[in-house]
């Protein structure tokens, strides 16, 4: 059984997080919210999301599991304004979901969860904690974009730095401690990461929120950050890039 | 040469010119269209339509049917396509169902499965040589059209059905079609005079957009089955030559990603001013591309042509299209030529490779640009290369 009300925006800040890796996800439910984990087809990336029961408006629900398509959530979450809630209902017998948006119905039909098995979570050293402002992280990589398909991100015991080099430009967006929430390197970390993955991370994050980096060397990174007031989490480990040739 | 080409396209189109404007120096034309049409681009939505159209009668099906040109080269191209003598008539796009005799024989053509005699009346003598273009197949001198008759056509029945259907959407004509075997230039050829979709969608499409708008949905049809097969358990590498083009397509054991590379020398068609070999390439990941390929057409027809083999082997892989253009190839020919290179190269037999070096090794072996600039130049390989998976770990 699964049954429950959710403010629009939680629902559709879900779909921005999960999206730019997977369409297909199997969501697990229990009585204490909502989670889900994926690993892009490349197995490149990996978003660990929680949602918990307190997010939702209403939440009513025994232990199951929901495979859906995300493409068609999304659309369906289109018709609902910023402000609306969506109800969510499991039809156990027609294997749909159903989804009220006011005086709107609609029902998805769900996928066959079977083959989808939990991605493993790889061991990860990472020894550098960093918060930072998305929007001050974003700003730097929107910058690297246009010059390289890689950039360098270092933590060391003063500041954390992201670094970019093409052809002929470079770009460097350097942070001092007092700029950042919070800078935590034992030892001087640094790893280089694609940035269409790495924008794809931060964009849906807004504004002056949060956001939590654990860096190590030649590691993955690990992105973290709450929203729906804390009631949720979102987790993204990005694999890093070999030093080019 | 002086102008730094192997030979001189200005002759080879000149020679041929000479050739067949004798046969045409008149207001008068009369011959066996393949069947064959041209929609032009220019002044859109009014476009100029009309058939193609040889000086001379009997079987002509061959000069418009690309699938057969394996084995011809770029003199014979010039050579028969130069003879086809182009009608020109000025329509709205929207005119499919104009009553009007010119817009009706040209579809009849477009749908045709048998070389049709055909006499066309022309307002003044055809001028011009060899028209060339990127996407679609060359043609010879044009005219404007005064008068169009043709004898009886015999419909290719797939073709027919789908024409009649206008409840049926242009892409699942496309389709359908594809899937019973009617052939990829015949259908792009029905799709340009407006011939499928829901009735008041129908419209005359540009002959250059309607061969990738068909190349690009049949491949996305099909890649939605790739990427539902199981992988590949090996790297493959086949190598081809044909006109002056080298080609050589990977396979890679990996979820689908395909990307075409494309290297041109100076002096060739696409890269006429250059001192130095020029590179370019469009690529996708697993979850497709929304904008269109920097690389044009060819892009697409290549695309087909990969799906086409993985489909029939129910086998998913990622694929990287490498394409050198030697001096030798000093026209366009059209897309048609990047889509059947392809389908060549994956009918022969292919270089089984345990790794990503050994292919590599391949490449070095057989293209004359160093590997390294092949890497540089490619998203995909510099992706195998560098990035690493979160399994390492």
């Amino acid at each position: 059984m699964f049954q429950a009300k959710i403010k629009a925006d939680i629902l559709k800040k879900m779909i921005d997080i999960v999206s730019p890796l997977v369409n297909e996800v199997k969501i697990n439910v229990t009585p204490a919210g909502m989670s889900l984990r994926a690993v892009d087809p490349a197995h490149v990336a990996m978003v660990d999301l929680s949602i918990g029961a307190s997010a939702f408006e209403e939440y009513k629900a025994d232990e199951t599991e929901i495979g859906i398509d995300l493409d068609k959530l999304a659309s369906v979450m289109k018709l609902a304004s910023s402000g609306d809630t969506v109800e969510m209902e499991l039809d156990d017998v027609s294997n749909r979901l159903i989804i009220r948006i006011g005086n709107l119905t609609r029902k998805i039909g769900l996928i066959d969860t079977t083959g989808m098995t939990e991605p493993k979570v790889p061991n990860l050293n990472l020894p550098a904690k960093i918060t930072v402002k998305a929007s001050e992280l974003l700003q730097g990589v929107k910058a690297s974009e246009s010059i390289s398909d890689h950039i360098a991100l270092t933590a060391t015991e003063d500041a954390f730095e992201l670094f970019a080099e093409g052809d002929t430009d470079t770009v460097n967006l350097k942070l001092p401690k007092d700029l950042l929430i919070e800078l935590n390197a034992p030892e001087k970390c640094r790893s280089l990461f694609s940035v269409e993955y790495l924008s794809s991370m931060i964009k849906p994050v807004k504004g002056d929120q949060p956001l939590t980096i654990y860096l190590g060397n030649d590691n993955p990174i690990k992105l973290e950050f709450d929203f729906a007031d804390k009631n949720a989490r979102a987790i993204y480990l990005l694999a890093p890039r070999i030093e080019s040739e | 040469m002086l102008c730094g080409k192997e030979r001189c396209p200005v002759l080879v189109k000149f020679f041929h010119y000479s050739k067949v404007q004798p046969l045409i120096d008149d207001v008068f034309l009369e011959g066996s269209s393949p069947p064959s049409i041209f929609v032009g681009r220019i002044g859109y939505p009014k476009v100029a339509i009309g058939p193609l159209v040889p000086p001379f009668a009997g079987d002509t099906s061959y000069i418009d049917l690309p699938e057969l040109w394996e084995n011809v080269t770029i003199d014979d191209i010039v050579k028969f396509r130069s003879h086809l003598i182009r009608g020109k008539y000025v329509v709205n796009v929207y005119d499919v169902e104009k009553r009007d005799k010119i817009v009706d024989f040209t579809r009849e053509l477009a749908l045709a499965r048998n070389s049709v005699d055909t006499e066309m009346l022309f307002e003044k003598k055809p001028y011009g040589r060899i028209a060339l273009y990127d996407d679609a197949q060359p043609h010879g001198p044009s005219a404007p059209i005064r008068y169009l008759d043709i004898s009886n056509p015999k419909y290719d029945h797939h073709i027919e059905k789908a024409y009649y259907d206008t409840d049926l959407k242009a892409r699942d004509a496309v389709i359908e079609l594809y899937r019973k075997g009617v052939l990829v230039s015949r259908i792009q050829k029905a799709f340009s005079v407006g011939a499928f979709g829901e009735k008041k969608y129908r419209r005359f499409v540009p002959t250059r957009w309607s061969i990738t708008a068909v190349d690009s949905m049949i491949g996305e049809e099909l890649m939605k089955n790739t990427k539902q097969y199981p992988l590949i358990n090996e790297y493959r590498v086949y190598k081809y030559e044909k006109l002056d083009n080298r080609w050589i397509v990977i396979f890679l054991p990996t979820t689908w990603r395909y990307e075409l590379i494309e290297a041109w020398y100076p002096k060739t068609t696409w890269n006429p001013y250059g001192k130095s070999i020029s590179m370019f390439n469009s690529y996708e990941f697993y979850k497709g591309r929304k904008t269109y390929a920097e690389i044009g057409g060819c892009y697409y027809a290549a695309r087909l042509a990969v799906n086409e083999k993985l489909n029939q082997e129910r086998r998913q892989a990622g694929v990287i299209v490498l394409r050198e253009a030697h001096p030798g190839y000093i026209l366009p020919v059209g897309v048609w030529n990047v889509r059947e290179a392809v389908r060549a190269a994956l009918k022969r037999e292919y270089t089984k490779c345990e790794s990503l070096k050994e292919v590599l090794e391949e490449i070095r072996k057989f293209m004359d640009i160093p590997v390294e600039r092949w890497i540089k130049n490619s998203a995909i390989l510099k992706d195998l290369l560098m990035q690493r998976r979160l399994e390492e770990f």
